[in-house]
């Protein structure tokens, strides 16, 4: 008797899990995973003392945030965090004043439908850097990285400033403290993996140098790097025809990004989407989509 | 441990042979033979992979790592596709005229015939298959 594989229709859960956490449940488990919605679950304080470890002590430190009470010199609560019962959905913001317009950390994530843990949304910015206005169109609303419309005069500014696409601020510079911390704690609920759907090109390459994989995307990042060699069709593409074309932008990440978000896929009949990345704890994948990049 | 990853594409099939090459290389006194199984069973598992488990979908990474010990090297490849069932299948007839042979099947019987263990596991943290083969003669 041999065997050969057949495609299965859906994966494994790992073990079934209780809405509600309960000590008996932990007791007999440590090692399944926990999700964000039984966190949620949980009574304010219990919750408050789990989130606590998703910024780093040192960050809230460069800000003078104590990292147990949240609050500032002045006494002043200057991290939120919003994590409702019966939802999957955590969001956590701090700020280096106490004011929403110096916000220098932003993260969302949720539980996925798998089982597992998703990065929605991750800005950590410099507030003592100006703000470039380009998540907001010129009509007030925000774009959504684009996907309800462009505010090209600013996105123009930030560009000419060296920001990729969806950067607001100046860089925080805390990536990989937040993400090490950020995998600290997914082990202590027993996540053996997360994932981030990378909104820009740029992002994606930055995810890369943290060790992220590919669930779905890498064949796509193979695809862009290779025609934006010279004679290829998105290196042809970069025409000017917008400022975000630039001929010399197929030589750095930014230029990429910038052109990608201006919609040179199309030149590829490609479209920016469907990329998630995937990060195994502990591990390093060594993906680079865009060998001995300048950003 | 050494590990390379790559997209799954068909291209990327001749850079895992290397990297197999490669590592068995600086590992040291590892017969060609015992190289040249291991390089098939990675490709034909790669190919599965390419063509069925990220098909429809926006391909995604493969992950090989290599992992040696005095008398095995334990190959683990590992991917975000649809997972793999491993069930019961019989061996495809080697008699049969090439007509009346069915298309494919022969890489996994390949595999099972030529690794000393396999095992497979699937959860929501992806797909792992991995392969231990003996290396050591003594």
């Amino acid at each position: 008797m041999f065997k050969q594989l057949q495609i299965r229709k859906s994966s494994d859960r790992i073990e079934p899990v209780p809405v509600q956490l309960t000590s008996g449940w932990l007791e007999k488990n440590s090692q399944a995973p926990i999700l964000l919605s039984q966190i949620n679950n949980l009574p304010e304080n219990i919750k408050k003392r789990v989130y606590r470890n998703l910024i780093p002590s040192e960050l809230l430190a460069r800000f003078q945030i104590d990292p147990v009470s949240w609050k500032g010199t002045g006494g002043d609560l200057q991290v939120q965090i919003e994590a409702q019962a019966d939802s999957g959905l955590v969001r956590i913001k701090a700020y280096s004043y106490g004011a929403q317009q110096d916000e220098f950390f932003f993260m969302e994530f949720s539980d996925n439908a798998l089982g597992s843990i998703d990065i929605k949304e991750l800005q950590l910015s410099d507030p003592e850097s100006p703000p470039f206005g380009n998540g907001v169109h010129q009509e007030g609303y925000p774009t959504f990285s684009g996907s309800t419309g462009r505010n090209l005069e600013r996105e123009q500014r930030a560009m000419e400033a060296g920001l990729p696409p969806g950067q607001i601020w100046d860089w925080l510079g805390a990536l990989k403290i937040t993400l090490n911390q950020f995998e600290a704690f997914l082990a202590s609920l027993g996540q053996r993996a997360y994932f981030f759907e990378p909104h820009f090109y740029s992002a994606a390459w930055i995810f890369e140098k943290r060790g992220f994989a590919y669930a779905q995307g890498h064949k796509l990042m193979d695809d862009i790097h290779a025609e934006f060699q010279p004679g290829g069709r998105l290196y042809r593409a970069l025409d000017s025809s917008s400022p975000f074309r630039q001929p010399d932008g197929w030589c750095t990440v930014r230029g990429r990004a910038w052109a990608i978000h201006d919609g040179i896929l199309e030149a590829i009949e490609a479209k920016w989407e469907g990329l998630r990345m995937v990060k195994l704890l502990g591990r390093k994948a060594g993906v680079e989509t865009f060998p001995d990049a300048e950003f | 441990m050494y590990q390379i990853t790559r997209s799954a594409a068909l291209r990327s099939l001749p850079e895992f042979r290397k990297y197999i090459n490669l590592a068995c290389s600086q590992r040291g006194c590892i017969a060609k033979q015992v190289i040249g199984d291991l390089q098939l069973a990675v490709d034909e598992a790669c190919t599965n992979i390419i063509t069925h488990g990220y098909n429809g979908m926006n391909p995604g990474s493969i992950i090989l790592s290599l992992e040696f010990t005095d008398d095995w090297i334990e190959v683990t490849i590992t991917d975000f596709g649809l997972a793999f069932e491993p069930s019961p299948a019989p061996a495809p007839n080697l008699e049969a005229g090439l007509e009346d042979r069915p298309t494919g099947g022969f890489g996994i019987f390949f595999i099972y015939q030529t690794m000393d263990q396999i095992d497979y596991t699937s959860n929501l943290y992806g797909n792992r298959l991995t392969f231990i083969k003996k290396w050591n003669p003594h």
